[in-house]
């Protein structure tokens, strides 16, 4: 199995305080890996380290053999490492269908001329792209809402669509932070399913930032975890369910 | 075809091509318009086409650039020029118009791309259209100051328009290409990601899309719009004067888009029939004119700040801006 992302001793000092301390770890293609540890572990601050929101004071990332420490945010997403924020990113005057159509943009095959005079070629286009949106909603249950204008939806709503449109950007590496926070039961299981699905049958890899213990338990493929900037355990579910390491720091038995 | 779509009631006024009635419509106008009527329908046309340019600009792409009448003089001024002294017909001057209105947008966007936004986007897009004007004035070898450009007798494929209503079907044939082609890209992945950039630029970079080149795109299709609608108002005077394009004018265009509703490529057409018609109409008692304008302005902004398309969109969903194709 190839390294899809690999960290190499990344660490981020801010003013001194130590949010990462030399992690290392790699993702492979078309695995879910979930990244946990309490409040305060560096979740986050890994997060913007990969998607070059943050620069590492010091390691190497490697994202399909190519350096990306260092590059801008843009960049990162050219090279298809794509992420959802906490708060959202939806285009609040667009309905659920165009916000996700813009995930679609680039992959919609047709040209200024085209698109200007209406031929059939770009009409067509644009239809195809109108029922790949629709089946992308379906796959969580959001289909329901597609004429509905963004600012209508509830929390967990907005932050299922903003899912969608990323994933209808078709990326590589798909960086979800705490996708499963704020939404009912059976929307979160819905959730660790469509991921599970995501990396097995599309073949995007996930980056996982979970709380819900038993959500990463059952949906991810590997753990790796994270205490006060540190990695102190990574392997299979079952591994860190036993990981007295992981039991004393992040669960809270002694 | 024998899917069930329960949802979607197929009654005509749920059905957009009503609007295909519109021009149908208007074509019968000069069967029953005096020469005067005519020349304030043909006026309309021109008003029509620089508020759904302007509003490309102003409400798609949210962009306080107000060189609106700079394309809308450079159009009709690159007709008068075209014709004058290269003796062009009036549909080949069309084409230098918009390439000129297109050009002049291009160079228009390079401000705002270099990161100069709101007020200081404002300022300098209204100094560019004082620095036309003063062009029109100062190069009077070739546009004759104020004296304005007369324009030789207009054809158009060999034949005169000279009469009112000749203007009137060139023109209403015009408009609806225009009309048509600015609502084909604004319900593609070109609208979507003009309105996606004005909502939250970095977001729509995130997804891989050219900002910069949508940026562009819109200031240029929007100069192009404006600068045919120059064609067709030098056309219609049929001698260009610099006081057509002064700062007044870029409020009158404002207003237009600002009544008609921002963003909306109906309201464009509104907010250009009403406030070309009304105040025309309020000529005849003195001082009313100006009185209207200010009224109907504040009224609107006031109580529909999205236009008076609002209105219409409570009424039918077919006034909604949809920016998709099924």
């Amino acid at each position: 199995m190839s390294d899809l992302l690999k960290l190499a001793g990344v660490s981020v000092h801010f003013s001194g305080l130590k949010a990462l301390t030399e992690v290392s770890f790699d993702a492979h293609a078309g695995e879910v890996l979930a990244l946990i540890g309490p409040n305060g572990a560096g979740k986050t601050t890994l997060f913007n380290v990969i998607s070059g929101y943050v620069q590492p004071t010091a390691g190497e990332i490697h994202f399909k053999g190519e350096p990306i420490q260092g590059l801008t945010p843009h960049e990162v997403s050219a090279k298809g490492v794509r992420r959802t924020f906490q708060n959202g990113g939806l285009f609040g005057d667009m309905t659920v269908l165009e916000n996700v159509l813009t995930g679609l943009h680039v992959q919609i095959d047709s040209n200024f001329f085209g698109l200007l005079l209406g031929t059939r070629k770009a009409d067509e286009a644009e239809r195809a792209a109108a029922a790949r949106a629709r089946r992308l909603l379906a796959l969580m249950d959001m289909d329901g809402f597609a004429d509905q204008q963004v600012k209508s939806l509830s929390g967990g709503q907005q932050r299922m669509v903003e899912i969608v449109r990323t994933i209808a950007t078709e990326p590589p590496l798909l960086l979800l932070d705490e996708p499963a926070v704020g939404l009912s039961p059976p929307m979160r299981a819905r959730m660790m399913e469509v991921i599970k699905r995501l990396a097995g049958e599309e073949g995007i890899s996930i980056l996982l930032i979970e709380h819900a213990i038993d959500l990463v338990m059952a949906g991810s493929d590997r753990i790796v975890v994270l205490n006060s900037g540190q990695k102190i355990a990574e392997g299979k579910p079952n591994e860190i369910r036993e990981n007295r390491e992981v039991l004393e720091a992040y669960l809270g038995y002694a | 075809m024998n899917q069930e779509t329960p949802k979607v009631k197929s009654s005509l006024m749920q059905n957009a091509r009503i609007f295909y009635l519109v021009p149908l419509v208007a074509a019968l106008i000069p069967f029953f318009a005096n020469d005067y009527l005519q020349f304030m329908v043909n006026m309309i046309m021109v008003y029509v086409l620089v508020t759904v340019g302007f509003n490309l600009v102003i409400g798609n792409l949210g962009q306080l650039a107000f060189a609106n009448t700079a394309f809308f003089g450079i159009g009709a001024y690159m007709t008068a020029i075209l014709m004058n002294y290269a003796g062009f017909t009036f549909e080949i001057a069309l084409v230098g118009a918009a390439i000129s209105g297109g050009l002049a947008g291009l160079l228009a966007s390079i401000t705002a791309l270099r990161g100069i936004r709101l007020y200081y986007l404002a300022i300098i897009t209204l100094a560019f259209g004082e620095l036309m004007r003063w062009v029109y004035i100062h190069a009077e070898s070739v546009t004759r100051g104020t004296d304005g450009l007369p324009l030789p007798d207009v054809t158009v494929f060999g034949m005169s328009m000279h009469s009112e209503t000749a203007k009137f079907y060139v023109f209403l044939v015009i408009t609806v290409l225009v009309v048509k082609g600015t609502s084909n890209l604004l319900k593609s992945r070109v609208g979507r990601a003009i309105l996606a950039i004005r909502d939250n630029e970095l977001t729509t970079a995130s997804l891989g899309i050219s900002t910069a080149n949508y940026i562009i795109l819109t200031f240029v299709w929007s100069g192009s719009v404006v600068g045919v609608a120059g064609a067709m108002f030098a056309a219609s005077t049929e001698r260009v004067f610099p006081e057509s394009f002064g700062l007044t004018e870029v409020i009158v265009h404002f207003a237009m888009v600002m009544v008609g509703g921002a963003g909306s490529l109906i309201g464009s057409i509104i907010g250009g029939v009403v406030l070309t018609a009304l105040p025309e109409y309020f000529r005849q008692f003195p001082g009313m004119e100006e009185l209207f304008f200010g009224v109907i302005i504040i009224a609107v902004l006031l109580f529909l700040p999205k236009g008076l398309v609002s209105l219409l969109a409570k009424v039918s969903p077919l006034f909604r801006e949809r920016y998709y194709r099924e």
